[in-house]
């Protein structure tokens, strides 16, 4: 091996240890990193901006405004609040009626910000009901980790395979929705089973908590009536324009006819004209909406494309595709692979830097494989392994941080047990289900 | 702290920043305290009664009703006026003037004994001339609550603001008050 796809090497494995132990903060991590592969001129300027994924990094941005704004106007709480209402005091509903509201949101808007918002009405609901909050608050991440697996927005690997491997909103929907349909029913049924019998609630003080629960007034949460609307209807237009962005311009056409019938929007596109409608329309202060753009996210997305890039220019992908290439028989085998590696490393490692490292990798089998059903197993493994450990993906770490916060322990071995149950199931049945449609 | 603990943080700290803090101010605006939740235990309430106090609202009624508690009504005539019309009046005319105003304290404390009785509330009643504010900071500390008209002591001003007496007895009690 040349020096230089050493040093891509060693950097890549410096860079990840401390993402892995996060020290220094992950955005630094991925920028020094990014540094040291430019200064020795391992990538060149023009390599730079070839290798940062714009798409990714505009539509989080995109998506970060948006969510941002709507924030402000009370969103989330009135939707958390009218979630613990419509439980009726039953912990079993509670759990169910937040395990699908967190899969649906997440679905569509960042995995932090879900959890971060529904979490502290979670602990409110389990604290009213005189209930071990651990069982909603797993069940929350689970719900969240595979619900943001069903959407190219929902996760950053998913925005990430997108971009790079120029796939459509609906075939992400086509391809892994009804997987994780599928498993947000197995989810329900697993928790259920574990936890169901610890779930109950005394018969004489239910009155009690339901009359507490339904003192919560969800008009209260909303602080900008306005804006409140404008933010509802603005995401309502984002997610039926993602629905539609590779065929915008057919549809449009037959209004405007200037417009090329060929015409497509990127999913960035389509965020940043939402975010540019929603800071028109809503009046919003911009300086205070942009401060509030998660920039060290952006800049770790930024430094990783580099250092990946970094792997792509010294050769080191193409080398560990051809070894690929030699060992596996077929697309199946591949998907296999693939699948089961993401999943597993993801649970152990951050999984973008790993979805980083694995595109090019896709790409260069490209050559010798249909790689199209390869980006449904990237995606399904490195959107799913999160549920392996508690570092496994960012819902965890938000989860288990706030619980950690409020006094209450979830050590890293019980989070084990379960989580890797639910990686092993939901992986499982999401790889059968991708096997039905692209191997049989 | 452990190594797991300590990197969940440092991970939390890293993703989340300050955001959390921000979070628990907006729910902190409309989610009840721990302290808020506990139910205290309401065995016993002091009315206090006066000239100005007319009636008690049936709002006030339904939420004192739920304590399942026993309620002293008590009609306090104010020291300071007697007093003064003393010095000014002959005995007599203080005497009668007493009378009058014991008269129409009998008869708040009957009236209002009867409504709450037909609400199923037991109540026991006691008239005396006292300080309408010391007597009730007083007597309050043998109560689990006070509820108090925002007219009390107030003259007979027609404006819809808490007399100042009651504020001033809501500062000094340390037994929680409940102004209808």
């Amino acid at each position: 091996m040349e020096i230089v796809a050493l040093i891509a090497v060693a950097v890549f494995l410096f860079t990840y240890a401390l993402i892995i132990d996060e020290r220094i903060h992950r955005a630094v991590a991925a920028m020094l990193g990014a540094a040291i592969v430019v200064f020795l001129g391992v990538v060149s300027w023009e390599g730079l901006l070839q290798h940062i994924d714009f798409g990714t990094i505009f539509l989080l941005m995109g998506m970060m405004i948006i969510v941002n704004t709507a924030r402000g106007s009370g969103l989330f709480e009135y939707i958390a609040i009218r979630t613990t209402k419509l439980a009726k005091g039953s912990p079993i509903r509670v759990l169910i009626l937040f395990a699908l509201v967190t899969a649906v949101v997440s679905a569509f808007l960042d995995n932090v910000t879900t959890v971060l918002l529904l979490t502290p009405m979670l602990l409110y609901v389990s604290k009213v009901m005189k209930l071990n909050p651990v069982p909603f608050l797993v069940t929350e991440i689970f719900a969240s980790n595979i619900g943001g697996a069903a959407t190219l927005i929902g996760d950053p690997p998913n925005i990430m395979i997108a971009s790079s491997a120029g796939l459509t909103f609906n075939e992400f929907l086509i391809h892994l929705g009804p997987i994780m349909v599928v498993n947000m029913v197995i989810l329900i049924g697993l928790m259920y089973l574990i936890y169901g019998r610890s779930m109950k609630v005394d018969p004489g003080e239910r009155e009690e908590m339901v009359r507490t629960l339904n003192s919560l007034d969800e008009r209260a949460a909303i602080t900008d009536r306005a804006l409140f609307r404008k933010s509802v209807i603005v995401i309502a237009l984002v997610v039926l324009l993602f629905f539609i962005h590779d065929r915008i311009g057919e549809i449009l056409h037959t209004f405007l006819p200037f417009v090329d019938p060929a015409m497509g929007l990127q999913p960035a596109e389509v965020a940043l004209i939402g975010a540019a409608i929603l800071l028109v329309w809503s009046r919003q202060p911009p300086e205070e909406i942009f401060e509030k753009i998660e920039w060290p996210a952006l800049f770790f997305f930024g430094g990783l494309f580099v250092i990946v890039g970094a792997l792509v220019e010294t050769g080191v992908i193409a080398s560990i595709a051809s070894v690929m290439v030699e060992n596996v028989g077929s697309t199946g085998e591949a998907m296999f692979i693939v699948t089961w590696f993401a999943a597993i490393a993801s649970a152990i490692v951050d999984n973008i830097p790993l979805t980083a490292a694995m595109i090019p990798l896709i790409h260069d089998l490209g050559a010798t494989m249909d790689v199209y059903p390869l980006w449904w197993a990237l995606a399904l493994g490195a959107c799913l392994g999160g549920n392996g450990t508690i570092i496994g993906a960012s819902a965890n770490v938000v989860v288990i941080g706030i619980a950690e916060r409020e006094g209450i322990s979830i050590t890293f071995v019980d989070f084990l047990k379960i989580g890797m149950l639910v990686l092993f199931v939901t992986v499982a049945v999401g790889l059968g289900m991708l096997w039905m449609t692209f191997v049989v | 702290m452990g190594y797991s603990s300590s990197l969940i943080q440092r991970k939390f700290k890293d993703i989340v920043g300050r955001r959390y803090e921000s979070v628990l101010k907006e729910y902190s605006e409309f989610l009840l305290t721990e302290e808020e939740m506990l139910i205290p235990e309401v065995r016993s309430i002091l009315i206090p009664l006066d000239l100005f106090v007319h009636d008690i609202s049936d709002e006030a009624i339904d939420v004192l009703s739920t304590y399942n508690a026993t309620i002293s009504l008590a009609y306090i005539t104010d020291a300071r006026v007697i007093e003064l019309l003393e010095q000014a009046l002959d005995h007599a005319s203080t005497e009668e003037f007493r009378a009058k105003k014991e008269e129409y304290g009998r008869e708040l404390l009957e009236r209002t004994a009867a409504k709450l009785k037909g609400h199923g509330i037991t109540t026991q009643t006691r008239m005396f001339v006292g300080h309408k504010g010391d007597d009730v900071v007083r007597m309050a500390k043998n109560y689990d609550l006070v509820a108090l008209c925002r007219r009390y002591a107030d003259g007979e001003s027609t404006d819809v603001s808490i007399s100042p007496t009651v504020l001033r007895i809501c500062q000094r009690v340390a037994t929680p008050a409940l102004i209808y």
